[in-house]
């Protein structure tokens, strides 16, 4: 019996299809758990879906380009090449695979998508009726509501909990007061692309999460195994109070040696360019090289209205408000992209975590952590892209860097270059690979 | 208020009825030089005579007919079958010709007659005179089904049903009539029939029951209140048609439910109150609604045994404390 | 004589025996044409029992009758097109169709009604004489029911508290000599049913249920019995059905040789004789006639009536709300 892959929740709420972007297996390829198995579209943004458990791709149902229905079965992992009977489906047809048209592979993936158990296990929330009213109501995601219930159903009384805990983050009431209890476990680090290749290992800023690499990843990974890990209380990290700049760096820094590279790539943006930079400092010997978009860290400024808005923000409306501070070009923030975006903070709880992790790190509004030092004691090639719109940081604080350091100040570019100047920071950096 | 016996406060409606109405008339085995095997009609065939309060042969399936033509053609009878577990030998009357006619005959007829029988175990009358067969009459369109839990309501409810135009199936429980409680007094007080009545407040979860399963379902309420669950009991009083406002409202409150009925559990009463419930009120629901009912297995005869298989307050707080959980 | 016809009531029996007839044929040719709904149960060459047993009672009496009991209806005094109607469906049927040709009820000529479970009409023409009873009334209640039914168990009930009770009940045991497709000597140990009637302290009485003046003179007896409140009757009215069971018996179980005398012995054929001796050919030729001008109009009226238009039943509704 094969296990249907599906986008499950990552596909969003809001999205009826998602499209197909890339596939980064075959049929046939042996997969481990975890692996990522393709990445999908949803609104403007990357997803990647991994593999729930090792086995190998036995079918394709979706090719590359397609839109599909975003409860659709895309892939097959069987125990085998031949195993591709699973519960609630048809057997495909014998040739059923990437090389099948759109259409075929569309009608395929409808069929697919009616049968009621066809999602993956691990995507089913146990959750009363009453409960996901309320929850809905709230505009809580119940993927991260825990529940108390014996039963492990979620109930309403847990969605009460979830929905009193943010309003205290909120107000001036003591950022620990109604904290859950901190999570364990390593920081979730997604990998993508190819086996062979010098590894970029990518670090998100505050209020963001691994998704947020699409752009650059999807180019990257054609040519290098990309690591992206989700900071603490971010993405798919475990929730657990940080109690400084240096908690964090530890926390990275136990990741990435976790994963035990030579020569990587370190690419950071915001916050997480303030812990590439420490990251590089710690770990010399295994930086190939540094990229910091927009970094944090070189300087005592940052917009701390910015941090605790989005951080805060319960509503698309909100949200949306506080992503236009991040960009030049504010036709980027359109309804689809902020609902996106809405879409991966729904949660109550992961919000309250961030504020509380926001108000830690950038107390009185300020950067107290300060790496200018350590910029310079760096021997590894190293560029800074930053552009001279930025809202939230000040680019100025670019000029602090030695001479050895390249800078790319880019005119009519706010806090995100990778988002707004795509080609231009991917061509940076490519070129910065490459002269290694 | 007097306070009555619910056996004698069915008599006080019977009495009532009939002297208001001389077309109602009682028939059934031992109703009337002996008053009923559970004292019922006691007197009655004293004050109406032989013609209207009559002894019958062990006919239960000519006599249930008869009571529907009977109603048909002018009187108001008023049946009973002595034990619950004889209604089988009625169904005929009930579903092919009350149930058929009151449909096929609409606004030529009225078919105004009362079948009274009594269920329920506890005492050791054994498999077949213990049974709760509520879901059987329940199932049929046309016919209403009411079981009082309370002297009031039994005296109240009975005149409602003598006075209906339909059909009613009026079920009373062996282990109701000694008991007591006030009653209105007055010839005029009767109960509604397709109403329900909260008979004990709560927040937490919904206690659905009727008849005897009313006292089990308060004294759960009371097991419950010492673990500080507020459970509401909801008694009610009629089981077709079944009051669905009473039902919504008190979910819409607890969103909790535990449906209680002393019949079989597979297709029983409480299967349609949990399938009702599920319908109209599953967007309210915080746990699935809790069944307890009787084990589906013939109805043992030994007293440890009996009282295995009964619905009662212990299990009826358990399942609300499942629900709960 | 007692208790006879008189030559206006044979005329009437003998119009409603023709009516009957000829509302079975039209229906059989219905029915081969695949335009009938379900099965029809037809009475041909039993006329005389239903027919001539209603004439005997008064307009305020009930009777009850059983799948096969078109006779009853047109006896009892129902319009042929109200019947037409009924059978096939329409919103001018005596139940607005929702009853069919097994099922049919008019409670202002007292037929209560026909009835599908075997059976029946015993208790419940039975029930009605004790309604009777109680209000003290004059009526009497009649049920015309067949040799199968005679077999069951509630008609045992309902006769034994008919005779303790001594209600105004009439019991017409339509011996057709068929429960379905098993004969009588099949069905039943005695030959004649009548001698039941012993066992309940009531009189039992065999008359032939071809002769309309002999149906009608047994019920009329029978009726005045009950009204002078010594209780229930039972006749057993021999017969025979020619016409198989309904309309979809397959038939092969019932032979020309035995059929042949009863066809002989046609009770519209011996009404027509006796009658034409009274009031001479022409007048029954005329009475025929117009016996089968009155099934065409009403066969070609209700044909043309609306169907009715489904709605819910209320009082049969589960929830005492209708939100």
């Amino acid at each position: 019996m094969a296990t249907p892959i599906t986008a499950g929740a990552v596909a969003g709420e809001y999205m009826e299809t998602l499209v197909i972007v890339e596939w980064r297996v075959g049929i046939g390829d042996a997969v481990a758990e975890g692996d990522v198995l393709l990445t999908i579209e949803t609104a403007k943004a990357a997803v990647d879906i991994e593999a729930p458990s090792a086995g190998v791709v036995s079918a394709i149902f979706a090719e590359v380009d397609s839109e599909v229905p975003a409860a659709a079965v895309l892939c097959l992992i069987g125990n085998d090449i031949a195993d591709v009977d699973y519960d609630g489906g048809e057997a495909p047809v014998t040739g059923s695979s990437s090389s099948s048209t759109p259409a075929t592979a569309v009608m395929a993936a409808e069929r697919a998508a009616e049968a009621p158990r066809a999602a993956v296990s691990s995507a089913r929330i146990v959750a009363s009726p009453a409960a996901r009213r309320a929850a809905s109501a709230a505009g809580i995601d119940l993927r991260v509501v825990r529940a108390s219930s014996p039963s492990g159903r979620i109930k309403l009384r847990d969605i009460a909990g979830a929905s009193q805990s943010a309003p205290a983050f909120a107000g001036s009431a003591p950022v620990s007061a109604g904290l859950p209890v901190d999570e364990n476990g390593p920081l979730k680090v997604h990998r993508s692309g190819a086996t062979g290749g010098a590894p970029v290992f990518l670090i998100h800023g505050f209020a963001s999460d691994s998704l947020s690499w699409y752009p650059l990843d999807r180019q990257l990974a054609k040519s290098h195994p990309v690591y992206r890990v989700d900071l603490p209380n971010h993405g798919a990290s475990p929730k657990r109070q940080v109690s400084g700049f240096a908690d964090l760096v530890r926390e990275v820094r136990d990741a990435f040696d976790a994963l035990d590279l030579d020569g990587a790539h370190v690419i950071g943006h915001s916050l997480g360019g303030a812990l590439a930079l420490a990251l590089a400092d710690t770990r010399p010997r295994k930086v190939a090289s540094l990229t910091l978009l927009a970094p944090g860290g070189l300087g005592p400024k940052v917009n701390g209205d910015f941090i605790s808005g989005i951080a805060r923000a319960s509503r698309p409306e909100s949200l949306a408000a506080w992503l236009k501070v991040m960009v030049r070009d504010q036709t980027l923030v359109d309804l689809p992209f902020v609902k996106a975006a809405f879409a991966a903070r729904a949660s109550a709880a992961l919000r309250a975590a961030q504020s509380h992790m926001g108000e830690t790190l950038f107390a009185d509004g300020t950067q107290s952590f300060d790496l200018v030092a350590a910029l310079h004691r760096l021997d590894c090639p190293t560029r800074i892209i930053w552009g001279r719109k930025d809202r939230v940081l000040d680019w100025r604080d670019a000029l602090q860097a030695p001479g050895h350091v390249g800078l790319h100040l880019l005119p009519d570019v706010g806090h995100v270059p990778h988002l707004e100047a795509p080609d231009l920071s991917l061509g940076i950096i490519s070129a910065l690979i490459k002269s290694i | 208020m007097t306070v009555m016996r619910y056996a004698e406060a069915l008599n006080a409606a019977l009495r009532e009825e009939m002297q208001r109405d001389p077309s109602v008339f009682l028939f059934g085995e031992d109703i009337g030089r002996y008053g009923g095997v559970f004292k019922v009609s006691k007197g009655l065939r004293d004050e109406f005579g032989d013609a209207r309060v009559r002894d019958t042969p062990i006919s239960e399936q000519a006599l249930t007919a008869m009571a529907v033509t009977a109603a048909m053609s002018g009187t108001r009878p008023v049946l009973e079958i002595m034990y619950a577990d004889f209604l089988p030998l009625s169904l005929d009357a009930l579903i092919n010709q009350a149930s058929v006619f009151t449909y096929l005959w609409e606004g030529q007829v009225d078919i105004p007659f009362v079948l009274r029988t009594q269920g329920g175990g506890g005492v050791g009358t054994g498999a077949q005179h213990a049974k709760s067969l509520d879901a059987m009459v329940c199932h049929i369109p046309g016919i209403k089904v009411v079981a009082p839990a309370t002297p009031a309501d039994a005296k109240g409810l009975l005149k409602s049903a003598i006075r209906d135009r339909q059909p009613v199936v009026f079920l009373e429980h062996k282990l109701l009539y000694n008991t007591r409680g006030e009653v209105p007094d007055g010839d005029e007080v009767l109960v509604p029939i397709g109403k329900a009545k909260t008979v004990v407040e709560g927040k937490h979860v919904s206690i659905f029951a009727s008849s005897k399963m009313v006292i089990e379902a308060e004294n759960a309420a009371k097991l419950l209140a010492k673990d500080g669950i507020e459970a509401e009991v909801i008694d009610l009083r009629t089981l077709r048609p079944l009051d669905l406002d009473a039902i919504r409202g008190s979910i819409a409150k607890t969103n909790h439910a535990v449906v209680v009925n002393e019949g079989w559990t597979f297709c029983g009463y409480a299967s349609e109150l949990s399938a009702t419930i599920m319908e109209h009120c599953f967007d309210d629901l915080d746990a699935p609604v809790a069944r307890v009912a009787m084990p589906d297995m013939a109805i043992p005869y030994s007293e440890p045994l009996e009282m295995a298989v009964l619905p009662n307050a212990v299990k009826i707080a358990a399942a609300a404390k499942k629900a709960l959980a | 004589m007692i208790n006879a016809p008189s030559t206006d009531e044979l005329k009437d029996i003998h119009h409603k025996m023709v009516v009957t007839r000829e509302l079975e044929e039209v229906l059989g040719t219905y029915a081969k044409e695949g335009k009938t709904r379900g099965p029809i149960h037809r009475c041909d060459g039993q006329e005389a029992v239903g027919v001539a047993a209603c004439a005997a009672l008064r307009a305020d009496d009930y009777v009850c009758t059983t799948h096969r009991g078109h006779h009853v209806y047109v006896g009892k005094g129902l319009t042929t097109r109200g019947i037409v109607a009924e059978i096939f469906g329409r919103e001018t049927g005596y139940c607005k169709g929702r009853g069919g040709h097994m099922l049919l009820g008019d409670v202002k000529t007292g037929m209560l009604g026909g009835n599908a479970i075997v059976g029946a009409g015993i208790p419940a023409a039975t029930g009605m004489a004790l309604s009777m009873q109680i209000l003290k009334q004059d009526r009497v209640s009649m049920v015309v029911f067949g040799d199968g039914a005679a077999q069951t168990g509630i008609c045992h009930e309902a006769m034994n508290m008919a005779g303790l009770w001594k209600l105004p009940v009439i019991f017409v045991l339509e011996n057709n000599q068929y429960g379905l497709t098993v004969r009588q000597e099949v069905q039943s140990p005695v030959e004649d049913l009548s001698i039941r009637a012993a066992g309940y302290a009531m009189p039992g009485e065999i008359v032939d249920g071809n002769d309309a003046e002999a149906v009608y003179r047994a019920v009329a007896a029978a009726a005045e019995r009950a009204r002078r409140g010594d209780g229930p009757t039972l006749i057993e009215a021999k017969t025979y059905r020619v016409k198989g069971f309904s309309t979809s018996d397959m038939g092969g179980y019932q032979s020309e040789e035995e059929m042949a005398p009863w066809l002989d012995r046609d009770p519209i054929k011996l009404s027509a004789e006796k009658l034409s001796a009274l009031v001479g050919a022409d007048t029954v030729a005329a009475i025929e006639a117009a016996a089968r001008a009155e099934v065409a109009q009403a066969f070609e009226v209700a044909l043309s009536d609306p169907f009715p238009t489904f709605e819910i039943h209320a009082p049969s509704a589960a929830y005492s709300e209708t939100k």
